[in-house]
C-alpha cells in the first residue's frame, strides 16, 4: 500500500482499462462472476429458478434425499430445500451489502476527515477507531445485535458498524498518502481550494483500494450474517437465510444434505467474492 | 534500556489503558440502548425467582432509577475496582461467573492459537518449497479457509469424527480428543491471516540479497529458511497473532455453541438470551482488556526482538493496515 509509484506503474495505471478489454480475465476469475451473477439472480428473481414454495412443504416427502425434483433433498416439513436456499439469498445478500454500505460510509468519512485535517480531529478519531478495534469483531456484533433486537436487518447494523474501523483506518493510510503528493501540492499552487484538492484528487485516487477491501468486506460480512442467524440472532424462521438453514438443518443428523446444501452454498459466494477481490487488487 | 524506549513504553501504557476505558464506556452505551423495562423484564422474570427486596437491592446496586450517565460512572468506578457486579439471571457475581468459564475458553482458545501458528508455518513452507503447480494450490489454501465459516468446519467434524469414525461423542465435549477438534475449528479461520502474512514476508526475505548470498555459499534451502528467514518473518507474524487473539475471543462463542463446551461464549450466549446485561458488559470489557494488553505485550517487544524498528507512538492502526 505505501509503494510509491514508479514508472512502470505509472503506465500500468494509464492502460488498465485497455488491459481489462484485451485479455480476460483467468477463469477462476470468469467463474466467480457467474456465480455472483447467479446469486443475485436468486435474489432478485427467485420464482425463475424453482418451481416449490419456500414456506409450505409436502409432509409426505419429510427429510428426503437430494433427487432430481428436490436438488438439496427436503426438511422435516417436506419443503424443498434448493428452494430454501433460493429465496434466503435476497435476504442474505441484501444485509451483507447493507453492513458493507455501513462500513464503507461511516469509515471512509472518519478516514477521510482524520487523514486530511489531521491535527486534534485525528488523534480524537484514532482513539475511536483504536476502541472499536479492541472489542473483538464478532463480539461487538453480537453485542449491538442483542440491543437492537434479534432481526436480520439489525445483524446487518451490526456487522456494518464492526466493519467501520477497517475502513475508517485504510482510508486515513490512502489520504495520507495522497495528500502530500506533488500532483496535490500543485492543485493546490494552481489555485485549487482544499475540497476541491479532496474531491478531485485525493478521493479518486483512494477509491481503489476502498474498493478492493468493500469487495473483501462483502465476503466477510456474509460470513459474520451467517454466524449471527446460525445463532438465532437473525429473522426467526420460516425465513431462510443461509446461516439459519445450516442451523435448523444440523438437528436432523440423518439428513446431512440439509447442512451440506446451505453450506456449500456459503462457501462457494464467499470464495468467489475473496477471488474477485484478489483479482481487483492485482489489476490495480 | 533507554529512555527513550521508557518512554514509549510509558506512552504505549498509558494509550493502552484509555483505550481499555473507552471500550468499556462504548460497550456500556451499546448496551443500554436496550430498552429501559427490558431489565425490569428480567429482574422481575418468575423464573429467576427473586423477591420483590432483591430486586429493589439489584435496582439500587446498579442505580436503575438513575439516569444513564450515573449509571455509567458507578458502573466503570466498580470496574476499575476489580467489581463486575451480579448477574440479574442467576443473582450470582460475575466475576464467579466468568472464573467458571475462563479456564474452559482458555484451553480452546490457546489450542486453537498452537494449531493456527503450526498450520500457518506449514502453509508458508509449503507455499515457498514446494514445485510450482503444488505451491500455487498451497498458496490459495488461506483464501479457502477464509471463506468457509466456523460453524460449518465444526459440523462437517462432528459428522465425520463423532458420527462416523466414532473418534469423540459429542456427549463428553471436555474429552481431549473433542478438545481438539473444537481447536481445529477455531483455528482454521484464524490461521488464514497468519499464513498470508507468513508467505509475503518469506517471499520478502528469500529475494533480499542476503538469502542470495548465503544460497551462493552453498546453503541448502532448509537451513536457509530455518537459520536466515524465520526470524525476520516472525516480526510480522507476532504483530498477526496479537491481532488474532481477538478472533479467538470472538470465534468461541460459535465454536463452543457446536461442541457444547460451557465457556465464556457460552456465557455471553446465555446473557444476550436472558439480557444479563452486567454479565455481558463484563465479559465484552474484559475480552478488550485482553486485546489491548497483548497487543501492548507485542508492541513492547517488538523494537526489542528488531532493533530496526522505530520507536512510534501509536503503531495499532498503521499494523493492522498493512
Amino acid at each position: 500500500m505505501t509503494a510509491t509509484l514508479g514508472y512502470a506503474q505509472l503506465r500500468n495505471v494509464g492502460t488498465a482499462s485497455k488491459r481489462l478489454t484485451a485479455g480476460l480475465p483467468p477463469v477462476t476469475v470468469v467463474l466467480s462472476f457467474a456465480v455472483i451473477l447467479l446469486v443475485i439472480l436468486w435474489s432478485l428473481v427467485p420464482g425463475l429458478f424453482t418451481s416449490f414454495s419456500p414456506v409450505t412443504g409436502d409432509t409426505a416427502s419429510k427429510l428426503a434425499a437430494p433427487s432430481a425434483a428436490h436438488w438439496f433433498g427436503t426438511d422435516y416439513l417436506g419443503r424443498d430445500q434448493y428452494a430454501r436456499v433460493v429465496y434466503g439469498t435476497a435476504s442474505s445478500v441484501t444485509s451483507a451489502l447493507v453492513a458493507v454500505l455501513i462500513g464503507l460510509v461511516v469509515g471512509s468519512i472518519i478516514g477521510l476527515a482524520s487523514g486530511f485535517r489531521g491535527g486534534w480531529l485525528d488523534s480524537v478519531l484514532g482513539r475511536f477507531v483504536d476502541v472499536l478495534l479492541a472489542i473483538p469483531g464478532f463480539l461487538l456484533a453480537v453485542v449491538i445485535v442483542s440491543s437492537l433486537g434479534f432481526q436480520t436487518i439489525n445483524a446487518a447494523i451490526a456487522t456494518g458498524v464492526s466493519a467501520v474501523a477497517v475502513f475508517a483506518r485504510l482510508m486515513r493510510a490512502e489520504v495520507m498518502r495522497v495528500r502530500s503528493a506533488t500532483f496535490v501540492e500543485a492543485s493546490y499552487l494552481q489555485g485549487g481550494n482544499r475540497l476541491h484538492a479532496l474531491l478531485g484528487h485525493i478521493l479518486p485516487n483512494a477509491y481503489r483500494s476502498v474498493l478492493v477491501l468493500a469487495v473483501l468486506q462483502f465476503g466477510t460480512s456474509i460470513l459474520i450474517i451467517a454466524s449471527l442467524a446460525f445463532l438465532g440472532y437473525g429473522d426467526p424462521p420460516p425465513a431462510s437465510d443461509w446461516g439459519l438453514l445450516v442451523a435448523s438443518g444440523k438437528t436432523y443428523v440423518t439428513a446431512p444434505w440439509l447442512v451440506y446444501a446451505p453450506a456449500l452454498v456459503i462457501v462457494v459466494t464467499v470464495l468467489s467474492v475473496n477471488r474477485i477481490s484478489r483479482w481487483l487488487r492485482k489489476a490495480k | 534500556m533507554t529512555s527513550d524506549y521508557k518512554r514509549f513504553a510509558l506512552t504505549r501504557a498509558g494509550q493502552a489503558v484509555i483505550v481499555v476505558l473507552l471500550a468499556y464506556v462504548l460497550t456500556f452505551l451499546v448496551i443500554s440502548v436496550l430498552p429501559g423495562d427490558a431489565i425490569t423484564n428480567t429482574l422481575r422474570d418468575p423464573q429467576h425467582g427473586l423477591s420483590e427486596e432483591d430486586i429493589q437491592r439489584i435496582v439500587a446496586f446498579y442505580g436503575l432509577d438513575q439516569p444513564v450517565i450515573v449509571q455509567l460512572l458507578l458502573s466503570l468506578g466498580r470496574f476499575l475496582t476489580g467489581e463486575l457486579g451480579f448477574s440479574l439471571q442467576s443473582n450470582l457475581p460475575v466475576s464467579q461467573i466468568v472464573g467458571d468459564a475462563l479456564p474452559s475458553t482458555l484451553t480452546l482458545a490457546t489450542s486453537a492459537l498452537l494449531i493456527a501458528i503450526v498450520f500457518a508455518v506449514v502453509i508458508a513452507y509449503g507455499a515457498q518449497y514446494l514445485p510450482g503447480r503444488w505451491a500455487a494450490i498451497v498458496r490459495s489454501i488461506p483464501s479457502f479457509f477464509l471463506s468457509v465459516p466456523n460453524f460449518v468446519i465444526g459440523l462437517v467434524l462432528i459428522e465425520l469424527f463423532a458420527f462416523r469414525l466414532h473418534s469423540f461423542t459429542t456427549t463428553d465435549p471436555n474429552s481431549p480428543v473433542a478438545t481438539l477438534f473444537a481447536a481445529i475449528t477455531l483455528a482454521i479461520p484464524v490461521s488464514a491471516p497468519l499464513a498470508e502474512v507468513l508467505i509475503a514476508s518469506l517471499d520478502h526475505e528469500s529475494r533480499q540479497e542476503y538469502a542470495l548470498v548465503a544460497r551462493s555459499r552453498g546453503l541448502s534451502e532448509a537451513k536457509l529458511f530455518a537459520k536466515h528467514l524465520v526470524k525476520p518473518s516472525a516480526l510480522p507474524s507476532v504483530a498477526m497473532v496479537a491481532l488474532i487473539v481477538g478472533e479467538l475471543l470472538g470465534g468461541s462463542v460459535i465454536t463452543e455453541t457446536i461442541f457444547g463446551r460451557d465457556g465464556i461464549g457460552t456465557v455471553v450466549q446465555k446473557a444476550v438470551t436472558g439480557e444479563d446485561q452486567p454479565v455481558l458488559q463484563a465479559v465484552v470489557s474484559l475480552s478488550a482488556v485482553v486485546f489491548v494488553a497483548v497487543n501492548l505485550v507485542a508492541d513492547l517487544a517488538s523494537p526489542l526482538l528488531d532493533p530496526r524498528v522505530k520507536l512510534r507512538e501509536s503503531k495499532l492502526r498503521e499494523k493492522v493496515s498493512a
